[in-house]
């Protein structure tokens, strides 16, 4: 049987910001990936970074580096 | 003691729906179910499947059947598996590309992944994904889109993938999820289907 777990979802204003976080995470698989936002998020943009949640803070931190801006975190539960 | 659940005259995917809320009711027993079409009993055969129910069924007269499901203590939780193919037979996926519109290629190749990742995230899963011409690149080494239809496949979606196109382009030995189907098969399986999705 599939279970969901909390993920963390981070939004965007534009596609071009998660698009420059795929490439930043290009070879930090352990980071997450792109993912459509889901239906429960309201946001500028259609596509969001899904991620561990025990690695936001490394995430944050590669996005300060990159200069990548962000709208929100949120919990979601994810198959 | 045998409860039973009246359909009859309802219209698709009624009878699985009130079916549904009746074995998620019942701990364990007997469910009779009557409904009038063929359509209906094999919605419920799927349902029973997906529920590890004991299914089998009389036909009393041309638009009457007595459906009897047996549930054992516990059957509830695969019963989101199970789709109501309204029209006959269940969802597939044939993917003929390796990005999903037309435009910007590489917003396409991110819409792809974006696309298997959403199918992971239905409730009800397709039965097949077909994969042919440059859509056999999403099965095979290399493809970002592999754990999403590994995890498809794992849940119990048959994942097949053109054999002429994998030789096409030099990726038979690289496939990585499912089987190589052929021609014939792609067609059967569309023609089976009660809804053809395309990304």
């Amino acid at each position: 049987m599939r279970v969901k777990t909390k993920k963390l979802i981070v939004t965007f204003a534009t596609t071009a910001a998660v698009m420059a976080l795929e490439q930043a995470c290009a070879s930090r698989e352990e980071l997450g990936r792109v993912i459509p936002t889901p239906q429960a998020i309201s946001a500028g943009c259609g596509l969001a970074w899904c991620a561990p949640i025990a690695q936001e803070a490394a995430l944050l931190r590669l996005m300060e580096e990159h200069a990548i801006a962000y709208d929100a975190m949120t919990l979601v539960d994810m198959y | 003691m045998t409860q039973q659940v009246n359909a009859i005259g309802d219209a698709c995917p009624l009878p699985v729906v009130k079916t549904k809320k009746a074995l998620k009711e019942m701990a364990e027993g007997t469910l009779e179910v009557l409904v009038d079409n063929q359509i209906a009993v094999q919605n419920l055969e799927r349902l029973a499947k997906a529920s590890a129910c004991a299914f089998s069924f009389v036909q009393d007269a041309q638009d009457h059947f007595t459906v009897t499901l047996v549930k054992q203590a516990g059957g509830d939780e695969a019963q989101d598996a199970a789709a109501c193919a309204c029209g006959g037979g269940s969802t597939v996926v044939a993917v003929g590309s390796n990005h999903m519109g037309d435009g910007d290629e590489a917003l396409g190749k991110i819409l792809i992944k974006g696309f298997f990742f959403a199918l992971t995230q239905l409730e009800m899963l397709p039965e097949a994904i077909l994969f042919y011409n440059s859509g056999a690149y999403l099965t095979t080494e290399g493809s970002e889109s592999l754990k999403d239809i590994e995890a498809l496949s794992n849940a119990g979606v048959e994942i097949l993938t053109c054999g002429t196109c994998l030789k096409h382009y030099g990726l038979e030995d690289k496939l990585k999820v499912g089987g190589a189907t052929n021609m014939y098969a792609i067609v059967e399986k569309q023609m089976q289907a009660g809804r053809i999705l395309r990304p």
